[in-house]
């Protein structure tokens, strides 16, 4: 309904448009309505957005064809299959004056060395979010991944537990555990977490990616491994309703996976100099900061930092300090051989 | 006469035709898929390969070989196999008396009865699984009563949150209907004199049911549980949600390798294994059926 609503207001909206459009294919839930009306009334343009909820949804949809998307906002290891499959513009620096303000900590990475094609937009990390009072009564401090993993904990808190429902995120933080990086692909350090995993496994109710927030907001579950933006919303929920207890989250002191999401200009893209203009409208630091305080998410961008709501600012978990980021992966693109072994390894965790 | 038959032929055609393009087709397709190898990025290879002007097939058989290599995935789908056979057997005996119940009620009644069976249908299927998962919520009313009772008792506490019971609850109450209705239809159209001529006969009230009505149902009792087993096989949103650590089923295999993994190939091996294990399901039911009301 709302769409249609969408549709018609756009119907009614385009003769006042003589201006150009810019087409967006984001995250849902991950852009600041704020910035894009600051930026359709300097461009005098109209913004079109369109959403995704996965990355898999995302890589299919542009696989299936779908051209006339001016921007895309992909994660870092999209980003890395993008390139690879040649799907992507090179951007002209020279056309980006605000390049300057971003935090060069997530400039050149190994996605994208030199950032010949992407811009970091914003970023999230995954973390464990848990029940303050809960835990506290059981005695558990909770500083690492050994929440999630070390049986001896798990004991007190058995099925009060869940975990990603994502192999990538699983394995990634198994590794982690493990000192390994989460992107090893040796299948013995695979194997080895996969052991991990199954150790634990007895103690976790459940495997859960979707529901995570509510179940901790409610109090069903104390300890969960997830996004930190969705621990944002749950612990502002927890706020709201007044419950007796808070929630709380830790980035593990081992490391964690950081989803770096970028800015990026398809090839097939009809604007592309409208593209530019957005990317760099969104690197300027207000702009930038306005999006991190709408959708709880970090910034890469440094001249944002000042704007940035300070109570989200001082949160560790959202906003690393150098320190802190260095322990932090991103996800890297794997190769069907890969993907296939831990696929195996994930139905293996799961049947057992 | 000839143009009765041909209008009949007409009339037939677009469901055929239907059915042929999107049923029939895409198995094909699926079966083709499942020799061709995986796309570095997503969807499939090419299945041939210019070489020197000459076209060569690349096909391969190691996706069917994945499925023999290690007993996961027939463990797999012994499980699913498990499930639905608990399923059917719950709906059967919780769908038979409430189907005959509502066939012998008076015409009044039966209405509203069937409705009431259908009711559930009125709001979205996963709207309802998360209702469920209200209910089994370890902060629900229901695990608090059932804790609370439990305590009195002097009893530890049990969780239904998660749990193979929560996902055979969801998933009886999915397909319940799907056993009522074709029972239902099956029961009401018994000639009821058939009971009364017994009765004069001196059969007593189990007699008249082991003998008459039971044999009667057997074609609604098939028609059910084929429509309870074959859904419930493939199911993969009830163990997504409420299955906790264990609750994995074949269609979320499935649904894995075309999503995260990536990996077409696999996943149409996986999808025709389950194609033709439905179909046999049919078949056996279908032919066990004709039996029954061939003697």
């Amino acid at each position: 309904m709302k769409s249609l609503l969408g549709l018609l207001l756009l119907l009614l909206a385009t003769p006042v448009f003589a201006g150009e459009e810019l087409h967006i294919f984001n995250w849902n839930d991950y852009m600041s309505e704020e910035v894009v009306a600051g930026f359709e009334k300097s461009c005098n343009c109209k913004v079109v957005q369109d959403y995704y909820s996965g990355t898999e949804e995302m890589m299919a949809k542009l696989q299936a064809g779908a051209s006339g998307y001016d921007l895309v906002v992909p994660t870092q290891n999209a980003v890395q299959a993008l390139i690879q499959q040649g799907f992507l513009e090179k951007l002209d620096k020279g056309a980006l004056a605000n390049i300057k303000n971003q935090d060069p900590g997530f400039l050149n990475r190994s996605y994208d060395p030199g950032n010949v094609y992407s811009l970091p937009y914003a970023y999230t990390t995954t973390l464990i979010g848990f029940n303050e009072q809960r835990l506290k009564e059981q005695g558990i401090e909770p500083t690492g991944w050994a929440v999630i993993f070390d049986p001896q904990i798990l004991e007190k808190i058995k099925g009060k537990v869940t975990v990603m429902d994502d192999a990538d995120e699983l394995l990634g933080a198994a590794l982690k555990y493990l000192g390994y990086s989460v992107n090893d692909v040796d299948e013995k350090h695979l194997r080895e977490a996969q052991q991990v995993i199954m150790t634990a496994k007895p103690y976790w109710a459940a495997f859960n990616s979707s529901s995570y927030i509510k179940e901790l907001t409610v109090g069903n579950i104390w300890v969960a491994h997830g996004y930190s933006s969705d621990m944002v919303q749950a612990r502002n929920d927890a706020m709201d309703a007044k419950r007796d207890f808070s929630v709380n989250f830790i980035l593990p002191k081992e490391g964690a996976v950081l989803a770096l999401d970028n800015m990026v200009i398809p090839k097939k893209a009809k604007n592309k100099k409208l593209a530019l203009q957005f990317i760099d409208f969104l690197m300027d630091g207000k702009n930038a900061a306005g999006l991190s305080n709408d959708v709880g998410a970090g910034n890469p961008n440094a001249a944002a930092l000042p704007f940035i709501n300070p109570e989200l600012k001082q949160l560790a978990a959202i906003f690393p300090d150098q320190k802190v980021l260095a322990t932090l992966e991103t996800l890297e693109a794997t190769s069907t051989k890969v993907r296939r072994l831990k696929n195996k390894l994930w139905t293996e965790i799961k049947l057992k | 006469m000839q143009g009765k038959a041909w209008y009949k032929y007409l009339l037939s055609l677009p469901p055929m035709a239907y059915l042929l393009i999107f049923f029939a087709a895409p198995t094909f397709i699926m079966l083709f898929a499942s020799f061709r190898y995986a796309g570095e990025y997503g969807g499939l290879a090419p299945w041939y390969l210019h070489e020197g002007g000459r076209l060569t097939l690349d096909l391969t058989l190691e996706n069917w070989q994945r499925l023999l290599e290690t007993d996961i995935y027939l463990r797999l789908f012994l499980r699913s196999i498990g499930y639905a056979v608990a399923t059917t057997l719950l709906c059967m005996v919780m769908g038979y008396p409430l189907a005959l119940m509502i066939a012998r009620s008076g015409r009044k009644h039966r209405d509203l009865l069937l409705l009431l069976v259908i009711l559930p249908f009125w709001s979205n299927f996963l709207v309802r699984i998360y209702a469920w998962m209200i209910i089994f919520s370890p902060a629900g009313a229901l695990t608090r009563m059932i804790n609370g009772a439990l305590e009195l008792l002097g009893m530890g506490s049990v969780t239904l949150m998660y749990s193979p019971t929560a996902m055979l609850v969801c998933l009886v109450y999915v397909h319940l209907p799907f056993m009522v209705l074709p029972l239902y239809a099956n029961l009401e159209k018994h000639d009821l004199d058939l009971l009364d001529a017994a009765q004069d006969l001196g059969a007593g009230k189990w007699r008249r049911f082991w003998l008459i009505t039971w044999p009667l149902s057997l074609p609604g009792i098939t028609a059910g549980s084929i429509l309870v087993f074959i859904p419930v096989l493939g199911m993969f949103a009830i163990p997504d949600l409420l299955g906790g650590t264990n609750g994995i089923m074949i269609g979320n295999v499935i649904k894995q390798q075309f999503m995260e993994s990536r990996d077409w190939p696999f996943g149409s091996v996986l999808s025709m294994v389950l194609t033709v294990t439905a179909v046999a399901v049919v078949l056996l039911g279908s032919r066990l059926g004709a039996r029954r009301e061939g003697r």
